[in-house]
């Protein structure tokens, strides 16, 4: 009894095997062989094979087994006829089995065509792309027609190598095909799963006495029996299905005379899976190409965005078709060139157009930059670009860009900013709603002495003698109060027309003084004590007028309001300018209101966020988006003591390039946000 | 013997109404007061001979109707023509309901003036 060589378990084997010699006749002769004992063994289950039985001992994977000692066995079994004896044999694998081969040759009787004839017909039906399972089938016939009495199948294992696919047997009955189609391959149980895991072939010598079950019963197939399986390996060792044979039970051929041919149909079977399989990975990568390709293209069309690459040395452009489409140029049959390109670009934006080209041509860096399309049908298109600097393969400067059509997006914007500009202007709406009062009041006090007057004057003028020294002096008050009715209306004019925007530079101080004076009787009638604490002297600030008194008024209505249903403390509203540092003017208004929640501090500002009955939620909203458009930021605090204090803060000195508006919509980009905020002043 | 004018005193913010009202009063045959607050008037020395009271409704601090509730309960009678730069009919009935003689809305004709005025000494 021989002991199998101490192996190493191995902890991730899927299949051990675990065996030791018994009363084997041959054991003289394979004692040098120790591993020839090996076979392939289901995980955790042990094996009994005739002439050998386990043992505890050492484990292996198969392959190892088969990689040691197909070669050993085959030996052994040419040249020891252990016929006799109950036995499975392994064989070597076809690209291993030279010594083999050429033993069995000698026995092989061949019928019909070469097999360079039929590993020709087979290759051609490859190439016309006949499927697998018309090729491999053809390749059965040949075998059955080749070797007398013997019937040959082919079992494709699926992806996992688990599963048998593709059946074709053709000699066969086809209930018993189509039983094997799909079955789980048994790696130790079966002599399909035993070839496979040892990449050998097995021969059932004597079949009677096999007990290693065959996939099917051998019922679905009478009068058949399985032979010898042949592993059909690939190129580099992998199993890809089994050439079985079946003989009829009649015949009592030694298979082992037609190995020669079984190994040369095993090898035919694979080169032609493999060149099958190498056809539809390469037709898979194909599509998979495709497929990328249009994903990239509906990508393209999705975002509204095209490609291009763009040689800056030689200006050589190549382009994606739908930016051909979009500079509507798909339609000329000559090579795009700057040029050409140039001859679409709104002529507006043509210097800024070409200014670019000129800097990435230094080739300075990634550039971005929109620009305008005036198409043929003088339809305008607006397009964002947006370029990679890199190298070609010749080591020349290149620029890898995305063009996207933006032209839905900026109409949007522009829609959006317009819709501010109403939202602004219903703000003043609304403000003006609750200053009618205040306004009606200002004008009829002048109005009231001007008709007291004016009728004091008639009664001076009509008594007799006329009192013309008191008729000259009601005339006088009249002229006075109808200046100041004037001076009302001035002040109206100047708050509420609604005139576009203008940039002018204002003394803050002033505008304050102005928007006070036109809300302090709506502030009285509220019980509100102002306190004016303006800065004495203010540098003047670039700025809209009417939008920025637009926010101061916001900012006393809202304390106003805050504070109207205050009555434990003083309602006192200060409102102050002050310079504060890096030369921005500041203006705050401070109320012993009702403050606000810490906590609602970020929502203050959002449009239709209001925490009043009766208001509209969108002054701060407005408010701020005045303020930031001049560059500067409005911001609440809660005050030490009762109320709030909101501010804004704004530059000074000269125009700002905020408010001045002056930048070319070609001109290069360094943010976006700056361009939105540039829009947005443009529109208001 | 001189007969004393009946003393008129008018109560407004409103610059140009206390001038131009003092002059017409005057040559209505009343003699009168300017004060430019509630305030002020109830500080001054005419409270008690005040005949007629010519209110504006909204002024700085105490208002017109809060100067009529402070007489209410002072128990001084005296009737009040409220002159108005609001045109707000609901004060007015409001205003009317709680005594006043009249409330005219600004600007004002002087022969409203008179209707009001007789209205009032009517009453008193």
């Amino acid at each position: 009894m021989i002991r199998t060589q101490d192996h190493q378990p191995q902890q991730n084997a899927e299949y051990s095997y675990d065996y030791e010699a018994k009363d084997h006749p041959c054991d003289g002769s394979l004692s040098g062989y120790p591993s020839r004992r090996f076979l392939p063994f289901g995980a955790g289950r042990r094996a009994k094979l005739p002439g050998f039985e386990a043992a505890s001992g050492g484990s292996h994977t198969g392959r190892e087994a088969g990689l040691n000692l197909d070669r050993l066995i085959c030996d052994e079994v040419a040249e020891n006829d252990c016929s006799s004896e109950r036995h499975i044999g392994l064989l070597p694998p076809r690209h291993r089995d030279r010594n083999g081969a050429a033993a069995e040759d000698r026995a092989a009787t061949w019928v019909g065509p070469s097999f360079a004839e039929v590993a020709a017909k087979v290759g051609g039906l490859i190439r016309q792309g006949f499927p697998l399972p018309v090729v491999l089938t053809t390749l059965c016939q040949h075998f059955d027609a080749t070797v007398h009495g013997c019937y040959s199948s082919v079992l494709l294992l699926d992806r996992t190598g688990t599963r048998v696919r593709n059946a074709a047997g053709p000699g066969l009955p086809a209930s018993y095909v189509k039983q094997l189609e799909g079955r789980r391959v048994r790696w130790a149980e079966t002599r399909v799963g035993a070839a496979i895991n040892a990449k050998t072939p097995v021969i059932v010598l004597h079949p009677d006495d096999d007990t290693l079950r065959e996939e099917v019963p051998p019922a679905a197939a009478p009068g058949l029996k399985l032979r010898e399986t042949s592993p059909i390996l690939s190129l580099t060792g992998e199993p890809l299905g089994i050439f079985a044979v079946y003989q009829r039970e009649s015949k009592t051929d030694h298979p082992r005379f037609h190995s020669a041919h079984i190994a040369q149909f095993t090898n035919l079977a694979s080169a032609a899976i493999e060149r099958m399989r190498s056809d539809e990975a390469l037709k898979r990568s194909d599509e998979a190409l495709k497929r990328s390709a249009a994903l990239l293209e509906k990508t393209q069309q999705l975002s509204s965005t095209c490609c291009f690459s763009w040689r800056a040395e030689t200006d050589e452009i190549s382009w994606s078709k739908e930016l051909g489409q979009l500079f509507e140029l798909d339609a000329v049959d000559v090579p795009v060139t700057l040029e050409l390109i140039g001859t679409r670009v709104h002529p507006e934006d043509r210097p800024s157009f070409h200014e670019m080209i000129e800097r990435a041509r230094s080739g300075v860096s990634d550039f971005e930059f929109e620009h305008r399309l005036l198409l043929p049908d003088n339809s305008v298109k607006y397009l964002h670009v947006v370029a990679h600097r890199t190298r070609d393969q010749e080591g020349e400067l290149e620029y890898i860009g995305a063009v996207q059509d933006v032209t839905h997006r900026r109409h949007a914007e522009e829609a959006l900013a317009k819709l501010r500009a109403e939202l602004a202007r219903a703000a003043r709406v609304a403000s003006l709603g609750v200053l009618t009062a205040a306004i009606a009041h200002e004008v009829n006090q002048p109005l009231a002495g001007i008709v007291t007057n004016a009728g004091m004057c008639r009664r001076m003028l009509g008594v007799d003698p006329p009192d013309i020294e008191r008729a000259r002096e009601s005339a006088s008050r009249t002229i006075r109060d109808a200046e100041r009715a004037s001076e009302v209306i001035k002040r109206l004019r100047a708050l509420f027309c609604n005139k576009g925007v203008t940039c002018e530079s204002l003394d803050l101080n002033e505008a304050t003084r102005e928007v006070a004076a036109l809300s302090l009787s709506e502030l009285e009638r509220n019980k509100v004590i102002v306190r004016m604490e303006l800065a004495g002297e203010l540098p003047p600030v670039q700025g809209d007028r009417v939008q920025l008194q637009q926010v101061i008024l916001n900012l006393l209505l809202n304390a106003s309001d805050a504070m109207s249903g205050i009555d434990d403390h003083p309602r006192q509203l200060v409102i102050r300018t002050e310079r504060d540092e890096e030369d921005h003017v500041q203006l705050s208004v401070r109320d012993t209101g009702v403050g606000f929640e810490p906590r609602g501090a970020d929502r203050l500002f959002d449009a239709f966020y209001t925490t009043k009955s009766s208001g509209m939620g969108i002054g701060l909203s407005v408010s701020r988006s005045i303020v930031e458009s001049h560059k500067g930021r409005l911001w609440a605090t809660p005050n030490d003591g009762p109320g709030a204090t909101f501010s804004f803060s704004i530059p000074s000195g000269p125009m700002t390039a905020a408010v001045t508006g002056a930048r070319s919509f070609g001109a290069i980009r360094t943010s976006t946000a700056t361009a939105a905020e540039e829009r947005h002043v443009r529109s208001l | 013997m001189m007969v004393k004018r009946p003393l008129v005193s008018v109560v407004d913010d409103s610059e140009s109404v206390r001038e131009s009202l003092p002059d017409l009063l005057g040559e209505l045959g009343y003699s009168v007061r300017a004060f430019s607050s509630a305030e002020e008037f109830l500080a001054s020395d005419c409270v008690g001979e005040t005949r007629c009271l010519i209110l504006d409704i909204v002024m700085p601090g105490m208002t017109g109707p809060d100067l009529q509730l402070e007489l209410m309960v002072r128990g001084q009678e005296i009737p009040i023509i409220f002159v108005t730069a609001q045109s707000d009919e609901s004060v007015r009935t409001r205003l009317l309901e709680l005594g006043a003689v009249d409330c005219l809305f600004k600007p004002f004709s002087d022969t409203a003036l008179c209707e009001a005025l007789n209205a009032a000494f009517r009453v008193s």
